[in-house]
């Protein structure tokens, strides 16, 4: 992807507390519009924070976002939905006792979305065949890919400009796991932004244009995502491999 | 027990369930949505009683036509309402203490305004159907019971259409299952947390208007159902409709064919016996029924 697309995304310095203990701190990324921007790290890193901080459901202490251009910080969770924000959430989070095809539906809830209803939740099956077959059934009842499928299918359903996924992989069997990056890439080539975090570092960083290593709340390393591949602080951490192939004279 | 007494016992036990079914369902979707127990709900009830009678005394409406009437009026108060006091309560995905003192007191506040009004002397509404019975054989209706039992039917199925088919109804039920997961697809909770204490009002004071053709009542009106709404809630589950027809079948029926044992006197002790029973079999009580899986992060 080219470096001259326009910055969709800007988050300036972001702080966010829960109650007493701060989880972000001074956090700032930037996503290029129709680029694949990923955040890994460790569990408790703050991760999963930053990408509801941006939904706007959790309150953020100080910092700026900006999307297209706009400061959006102070402004409601779904008033985010209407600029076109969509967020996949971490552990899915369907309505168990609704339909498929109601979750699905909830996804463009907002008044303005409703005429398109329809049109997307066709375009939705198209692109999930298996959520088709499963339409009336309880979301509840899905296997675990299906789920992830759904609220794939859900953060879609509004026509997002910027799709946030939150480890859209974990607990899927490797097969899966392929399929659900393959789908990622594609959702990307037809224009959508992607955000994405993800604890399978190995397929996230080779999917990404840009790359965020977040550590303890904190942005501690950033780059392309094939040079992170590279980077012998990302290998031992992450990937579980002690060392680059240029670096041999490090010892394990 | 002759089979036609059974019969007959238990067609006034499915009646009974009717009546059972559309005052505690008002309960059910404002504790589902908002988690408040409404202890004015008693208070609704006992308004929407008056309501009926008014319509009936000063302009000679059927009391039917009145509690029809209900519906849109307690709408709007129970919007009203909510304006005005529920939406300042501190949000919490659990019952909280301020959110039940604050519903007792409006019970108390409402009941009071009762008895400025009309006195603590006991009314009823009398009309000719009163007293009409079907007979089928050796089976015999009221009247104003099968009709009281259609007219609540109708408004519950109704409920049910709509929380299953609206956007709205759909929203309510996100809300229920998983707040977190309705704010970040747009729902505006504090706008359907409105429309429902509208709705649970409409269904309260239509309940009462519907009570009010077959009992008699003062401003304390409300109270011996407010026990029930609760057995029948724990019963059912808070946060289903399907749930709360199923907890009114099985208190109609305990209470009706009780009728065969237990002497009149202790009548008002069932619905309390149930509900420790209940407590009993279900440990963990309403909160155990509603345990959330998951909270946001
Ligand atoms: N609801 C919460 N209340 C208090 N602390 C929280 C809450 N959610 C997350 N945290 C804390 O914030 C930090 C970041 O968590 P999170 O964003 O979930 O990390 P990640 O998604 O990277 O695993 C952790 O230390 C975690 O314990
Ligand atoms: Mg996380």
């Amino acid at each position: 992807m080219p470096d001259s697309q326009p910055i969709l995304l800007q988050v300036e310095r972001l702080q966010v507390k829960y109650g007493n203990s701060q989880a972000l701190w001074d956090v700032s990324l930037t996503a290029l519009s129709g680029g694949i921007t990923c955040i890994i790290g460790a569990n408790g890193a703050g991760k999963t924070t930053t990408l509801n901080a941006i939904a706007g459901v959790l309150p953020v202490q100080s910092g700026k976002i900006i999307f297209a251009g706009d400061d959006i910080t102070c402004l409601s969770a779904r008033q985010r939905v209407q600029r076109r924000i969509s967020l996949v959430p971490e552990g899915r989070q369907l309505w168990p006792g609704m339909s498929v095809e109601e979750n699905l539906l909830m996804g463009c809830f907002l008044p303005q979305l409703r005429s398109r209803a329809q049109t997307n939740l066709a375009r939705i099956y198209d692109l999930f065949p298996r959520l088709k077959e499963r339409r009336g059934q309880l979301a509840g009842t899905l296997s675990g890919g299906e789920q992830q499928m759904c609220a794939i299918g859900r953060g879609l359903m509004s026509d997002p400009q910027l799709l946030m996924l939150d480890e859209p992989s974990l607990g899927l069997a490797p097969k899966l796991v392929q399929e659900i990056f393959q789908l990622i890439v594609d959702i990307a080539k037809q224009g959508v932004t992607i955000l994405l975090v993800g604890q399978n570092v190995n397929y996230t960083l080779q999917i990404a244009h840009q790359a965020y290593v977040m550590e303890l709340g904190k942005i501690t390393l950033s780059g392309p995502g094939e040079m992170l591949l590279k980077n012998d602080h990302v290998r031992r951490a992450y990937l579980g491999i002690a060392e680059s192939p240029g670096s041999a004279e490090n010892p394990a | 027990m002759t089979a036609v007494d059974f019969l007959n016992l238990l067609i006034a036990a499915v009646l009974l369930a009717g009546i059972y079914a559309v005052m505690s369902v008002g309960m059910t979707v404002i504790y589902g949505v908002m988690k408040i127990v409404n202890l004015a709900h008693a208070g609704f009830m006992m308004l929407g009683a008056y309501f009926a009678y008014e319509f009936f005394e000063r302009f000679h409406i059927d009391p039917l036509i009145g509690a029809a009437l209900a519906l849109p009026a307690f709408f709007l108060f129970g919007m009203a309402v909510h304006w005005l006091l529920i939406r300042w309560l501190p949000k919490s995905d659990q019952p909280t203490l301020s959110s039940l003192l604050l519903m007792f007191a409006f019970w108390l506040v409402l009941q009071n305004i009762g008895y400025l009004f009309w006195g603590n002397m006991d009314r009823s509404i009398f009309t000719p159907r009163t007293l009409t019975v079907l007979t089928l054989g050796p089976i015999s209706i009221s009247l104003l019971r099968l009709i009281v039992f259609f007219a609540a039917v109708l408004c519950v199925c109704a409920l049910q259409l709509a929380l299953s088919r609206s956007w709205y109804g759909r929203a309510m039920r996100a809300l229920i299952q998983n707040p977190y997961a309705a704010q970040i697809t747009g729902v505006d909770d504090e706008r359907i947390a409105r429309i429902t204490f509208g709705l649970g009002t409409a269904f309260a004071g239509f309940a009462g208007a519907l009570l009010a053709m077959l009992y008699s009542f003062s401003p304390d009106f409300g109270r011996p159902f407010l026990i029930r709404a609760f057995v029948i809630i724990v019963l059912g589950g808070l946060e289903s409709v399907s749930g709360v027809a199923f907890g009114a079948l099985v208190l109609a029926l305990v209470e009706t064919f009780s009728i065969l044992y237990v002497p009149a006197g202790y009548q008002p002790a069932i619905s309390f016996g149930l509900l420790v029973v209940v407590l009993l079999v279900f440990p963990k009580g309403i909160g155990g029924l509603l345990e959330r899986k998951w909270r946001p992060a």
